[in-house]
């Protein structure tokens, strides 16, 4: 490692001029999409249009998503829903480019300031981004994280943070509110067992399915949703007879797929998000249609994904909280705003990132007016209206159990051929299922193992009161 | 140096272990009853559900073919100029990245459906793989060119540039291509699945198109290496360099063209990878892991041990999700250490590997 | 060289070492708890983990990308043993825990160290890299001992305070192992043990003529290097309260690398240099819009920079710096050429 001569010199410093106007070249044109993010928003003599005078003191609210890892593509969304209800209160857009925030927001007269945080889906980076965002930084309300492992982490931190108020971004592992039940986090969304709702039921009841296979990511969240379809569809009588669990980030699933027993009535996909176009390609490479044969994968409905997937997945009942069908006025007018916000996210509205990013910040938006944007005494006033808040999202209400976990309808599914014409398959809500909560009829609680790979173990029991053994219809 | 011949005396002991007998019989006899066990226990397997062996075993071979394509041109590269090119991973991703987007704008963004419904022309695979192989090879020269030529012979020095560049084009990518992990679409001319002759069962035609591809790239190398100027010229530098260049051969130029060629097969990998699999930001790691691994194998340059590897490799992958106990499929990637360990033990500097 | 001798060089070596040291010393009283945590510690037990790397490079001429996934044997074996969070249900003393996790380590190290030790140079480090990366993916798929969401809320020994609200007794503990790292392997390298590292570092050959075992020996320090390591894994799963295969994966190898490289890969001191560059670094461009979020792009160009510039690192520029003021001081007339580079060429730290 030394220097070859004195005349490697000179290219030492010619190549470092290049190096540094290369960098400089680089940062400039970062700098061009960059320019004005979120922390310039909101000194006090701008903003105030709508909502009144900004004359309260500031509230800090630090927002983070993924922009690294796996999830870093749906940056844009998370970023978008989480925009939005500040938009909606006279806050404008920085640029088309929802990442980059909003200026001039303001909540009950208070300006509200946006500090950005980021994360790449692991635990580690989760929670130093929450402590930067808390310790540093400051902010009083926090928004994230996105991905099911950094959930529980950034939970178990929140106990840490009394004087601070978490909001569940989109991670939706099940132990985040069940298990670790810190009392200053709260989801205003469900989570990952609970997206499952109704397809347990559809299976064994309408598809006459009673020998099942499932296949998911080895990870926090497809163990969720594994767990909701297993404990619903064994509750009624179901078997599952296997489950396999390729590594996360694995996109060579064929030999997997070829341990899909061929006799089986079907099975249930817990993909995660960036493997799922890849299993359906292959797996109609391998084993041909596939559309018969699967069930599941909240992903697949994904606007984003389902581009993607084609007319491949036609047929494929899955489920979720969020229904792209909806005809409901509160949702035609939601994704009215999202097109004039930000034109690129239009017909995003759907993605569980949008809405689980919405709904966090429209419960903090809500909460904080309730109380006049009063934060003393620990937010004690601003966590009973958060905790109490009658939710009226888009797809229907939504309020928290005593857990701070959401309690809200969850939508059955079906993908059909196009009718719209825009070249992607078209999404059927056969059936909402109100109010489901994370229980599950008693399969769920804070006593039960995590949901992992072999739990909840398949066995009969108390039928979740959607289902028709348990009286749903 | 008084204190260091003093420490001789005191390292006495260590002089005598050395001098133990080396257990090179108890070494093979247990890589044979290691080997010997694993071929007993894929039989037995294979005799269960000899439809599944068919199709893992195919599996295997393809992804050894596609391991192989990578992997030559890192092979390549280090044979001839002992660079380790870190960045080798980072090329293959970024060729798949250009082809994706090059297919994207030829299309229309109508061809990346995942189905069969591909609505591909053969150009519109072509051309994208043609030009992201040249874009990656034109990379992968400036790299060479730029920061490499003037280090010649420091190779620690040049791993470490290139793993500086492998960082900064991973985050660069992060920033410039969006979009959830995408696969390219395959020519509409390509049937999606063939017929396996004597059963009813069917596989990708795309992965035995990627083994054939390997396989006619491997005599193409191997008779370039053989048979031609450029070829003599690489295998005589693979021995003794400063021969080479004592002979007044413009090393240079054969440099040059070596760091090209090897970016190119990067590319082409990431391409065919890419049609095969699917286009990830992983993607770097995972296939400078995998060529770390064919030629810790099959020794640094040589051409038959990185097929050799490729096939190892690619054979204890796709058995190794199978074939190990039900519940414990997600050890195996302690095979493919085992592998290592085994292949290590035997022959540090590889199968085929010869002393630098 | 007469070691007593107060030369306006070793002035200007030891003055900002004392300074250093001395504001290390008082740190809790002179900066935030968040800074002390999040910077401070952090950049301690990341300059443990860049120390192995540059014990072996330095001393034994093994430049090893390994010493992170021996930490992470460390920290995952201690974290299963201790009531946690995911990963094992067994739930042992955490200091019994702690020294199990060093010892695996350390056991982890000897075996590596065994396969490797008779590769050397560029091949020693791929083997290396490739034994991290396998590292990283055994355990982000052997979900009994890990799995991708890690083990979290790991259960400490009680003298290692909460980190996130108390950070000041990790921190010592992290600055004393630091420190006792530093002079461990410091006394080694006088030993005749360290001295025969030096010499398979200088001339394998030679030494095997003269009767030593060179694969044994170098065995041995990667055993030693693994130790160094562990000390780190220990600490970080302390200071994150967890340890996922997030903790170890190649960014995070990289990172190490890329400490030992800008701190000077063969002064042992490089790596808290580095590490305090690397920490700061860190946490101020999160806060830059711009640069923020392309921080990784930033560690990039630096890296770059360094490795085409001046391959000493930090300390070697800071070589230079004092050789330069220490001859203009002392009046001498300018004697060696380039002593930044040349600290690289022939590295001899004691």
């Amino acid at each position: 490692m030394s220097v070859s001569s004195e005349g490697g010199r000179a290219r030492f410093w010619a190549l470092l001029a290049v190096l540094v106007l290369v960098f400089a070249a680089t940062v400039a044109a970062c700098g061009g999409d960059d320019e004005g993010d979120g922390e310039e928003a909101a000194p006090t003599d701008t903003g105030a249009e709508s909502d009144g005078e900004a004359t309260g003191e500031a509230i800090k609210i630090g927002v983070f998503a993924n922009n690294e890892g796996a999830f870093a593509p749906f940056e844009g969304q998370t970023w978008g829903g989480a925009m939005l209800p500040l938009i909606n209160r006279g806050a404008t857009p920085v640029s088309g480019n929802s990442v980059d925030g909003v200026e001039g927001a303001t909540i009950a007269g208070h300006p509200i300031e946006i500090v950005y945080g980021g994360s790449d889906s692991t635990p580690d980076k989760a929670v130093e981004e929450a402590r930067r965002l808390v310790e540093q930084e400051q902010v009083d309300i926090l928004v994230g994280p996105l991905s099911g492992s950094e959930g529980i982490a950034v939970a178990e931190y929140s106990k840490e943070q009394p004087g601070v108020t978490f909001v569940n971004g989109i991670s939706g592992a099940q132990d985040t509110t069940l298990k670790v039940q810190s009392p200053n986090f709260f989801r205003f969304h469900n989570d990952g067992t609970q997206w499952t709702a109704g397809l347990g039921n559809y299976a064994y009841n309408e598809l006459g399915w009673r020998n099942v296979v499932t296949i998911g990511d080895d990870y926090d969240f497809p163990y969720s949703q594994i767990a909701g379809f297993v404990a619903e569809f064994c509750s009624i009588g179901g078997n599952v007879t296997e489950r396999l669990w390729p590594p996360l980030g694995e996109e060579d699933y064929s030999s997997y797929i070829t341990q899909i027993p061929e006799d089986v009535d079907g099975f249930f996909m817990g993909v995660g998000g960036t493997g799922t176009v890849a299993f359906v390609k292959q797996y109609g490479q391998l084993r041909g249609n596939l559309a018969d044969k699967i069930m599941g994968g909240i992903f697949m409905t994904d606007p984003v994904i389902l581009e993607e997937l084609g007319d491949q997945v036609v047929g494929v009942v899955t489920a979720g909280m969020t229904a792209a069908d909806s005809q409901e006025p509160a949702y035609l007018e939601y994704t009215s705003q999202i097109e004039s916000a930000y034109p690129d996210l239009a017909g995003t509205g759907s993605s569980v990132f949008f809405y689980g990013y919405y709904t966090a910040m429209e419960a903090i938006a809500q909460a904080l007016e309730q109380v006049e944007g009063d934060l003393s005494d620990d937010h004690a006033a601003f966590r009973e209206a958060l905790a109490g808040l009658e939710l009226e999202a888009p797809l229907g209400p939504i309020r928290l159990d005593e857990n701070r976990q959401a309690i809200m309808d969850n939508f059955l599914q079906q993908i059909v051929a196009d009718e719209t014409g825009d070249g992607v398959p078209d999404v059927k809500t056969l059936e909402t299922i109100p109010e489901v909560d994370q229980t599950f009829a008693g399969a769920f609680s804070p006593d039960t193992p995590s949901p992992d790979r072999e739990n909840p173990a398949c066995e009969e029991g108390t039928p979740p009161p959607w289902t028709d053994q348990g009286g749903g219809r | 140096m008084s204190e260091a011949t003093a420490g001789v005396a005191d390292l006495d002991w260590r002089s005598r272990l050395a001098a133990l007998p080396p257990g090179a019989l108890a070494l093979r006899i247990a890589v044979a009853v290691v080997v010997g066990f694993v071929a007993v226990w894929v039989s037995y397997k294979a005799y269960g559900d000899p439809r599944q062996f068919v199709i893992v075993g195919l599996n295997g071979l393809t992804l050894a073919g596609l391991y192989f394509v990578v992997a030559s041109g890192f092979t390549l590269i280090f044979g001839l100029m002992r660079v380790v090119n870190m960045a080798h991973g980072s090329l293959y991703m970024l060729a798949g990245f250009f082809a994706l987007e090059l297919q994207t704008k030829l299309t229309g963004g109508e061809a990346t459906s995942a189905f069969g419904s591909s609505e591909a022309g053969l150009g519109d695979w072509i051309i994208p793989l043609v030009v992201a192989c040249l874009a990656v090879g034109v990379i992968g020269l400036v790299m060479q060119q730029v920061f490499l030529r003037w280090n010649q012979g420091q190779d620690l020095r040049q791993a470490l540039i290139t793993i500086a560049i492998s960082i900064i084009i991973a985050d660069q990518t992060l920033a410039h291509f969006g979009g959830i992990a995408e696969s390219l679409a395959a020519p509409d001319s390509f049937p999606e699945s063939v017929h396996l002759p004597f059963s009813d069962l069917t596989y990708p035609f795309f992965r035995i198109f990627v083994l054939l591809v390997a396989i006619a790239l491997g005599l193409c190398l191997w008779a370039m290496i053989q048979r031609t100027r450029f070829g003599m010229i690489v295998r005589a530098g693979v021995d003794d360099r400063q021969m080479v260049s004592a002979l007044g051969i413009n090393i240079q130029l054969v440099f040059a063209a070596a760091f090209f060629l090897g970016a190119t097969l990067a590319g082409l990998g990431g391409v065919l990878g890419g049609t095969m699999i699917s286009v990830d930001k992983a993607n770097d790691t995972q296939y400078l892991l995998i060529s770390l691994i064919v030629v810790i194998i099959g020794g640094m340059g040589s051409l038959a041990g990185a097929a050799i590897g490729a096939l190892a490799l690619g054979l204890v992958d796709s058995f190794g999700d199978v074939y190990l106990p039900a519940g414990y499929t997600n050890y195996s990637i302690l095979l493919i250490f085992g592998l290592l360990v085994l292949v290590l033990a035997v022959r540090p500097l590889g199968l085929f590997g010869r002393p630098a | 060289m007469n070691r007593s001798a107060l030369t306006p060089e070793r002035a200007l070596w030891w003055g900002p070492a004392l300074v250093l040291t001395l504001i290390l010393v008082i740190a809790p009283l002179l900066f935030s708890d968040f800074y002390l945590s999040q910077v401070l510690t952090k950049a301690l037990w990341l300059g443990i983990a860049a120390a192995s790397l540059i014990f072996l490079a330095a001393y034994v001429g093994m430049v090893s990308l390994g010493q992170v996934a021996l930490y992470g044997i460390a920290g995952f074996t201690m974290a299963n043993l201790v009531e946690a969070d995911g990963g094992s249900p067994i739930a042992w003393n955490p200091w019994l825990a702690t020294l199990v996790g060093i010892l695996a380590a350390v056991g982890a190290g000897l075996f590596f160290g065994a396969i490797a030790s008779r590769s050397y140079g560029i091949y020693f480090l791929m083997i290396t890299l490739a034994v991290a990366v396998l590292t990283y993916y055994f355990f982000g798929q052997v979900t009994q001992f890990s799995g991708f969401g890690g083990v979290n809320s790991v259960e400490r020994p009680a003298i290692v305070s909460n980190p996130v609200t108390d950070p000041v007794n990790l921190f010592y503990i992290a600055l004393l192992t630091s420190a006792a790292v530093y002079a461990f392997v410091r006394y080694l390298a006088r030993t005749p043990f360290g001295l025969a590292l030096q010499g398979v570092r200088d001339d394998p050959s030679r030494m095997r003529a003269l009767g030593y075992n060179v694969p044994l020996l170098r065995m041995l320090a990667f055993g030693l290097g693994a130790l160094i390591a562990a000390f780190a894994g220990i600490i970080s799963v302390w200071w994150n309260t967890r340890i996922s295969p997030g903790s170890i994966d190649l960014t995070r190898t990289i990172d190490v690398l890329v400490i030992a490289v800008i701190g000077g890969l063969f002064r042992l001191e490089g790596a808290w240099v580095g590490a305090f560059a690397f920490a700061a670094l860190d946490n101020w461009t999160r806060g830059l819009d711009v640069v923020g979020q392309r921080f990784n792009t930033v560690i990039g160009v630096i890296f770059l920079v360094i490795v085409l510039l001046s391959p000493g690192g930090l300390m070697g520029i800071w070589q230079s710096i004092t050789d330069f003021l220490g001859r203009r001081l002392a009046g001498k007339p300018p004697a060696r050429p380039s002593a930044g580079a040349r600290a690289s060429d022939s590295p001899q730290p004691s």
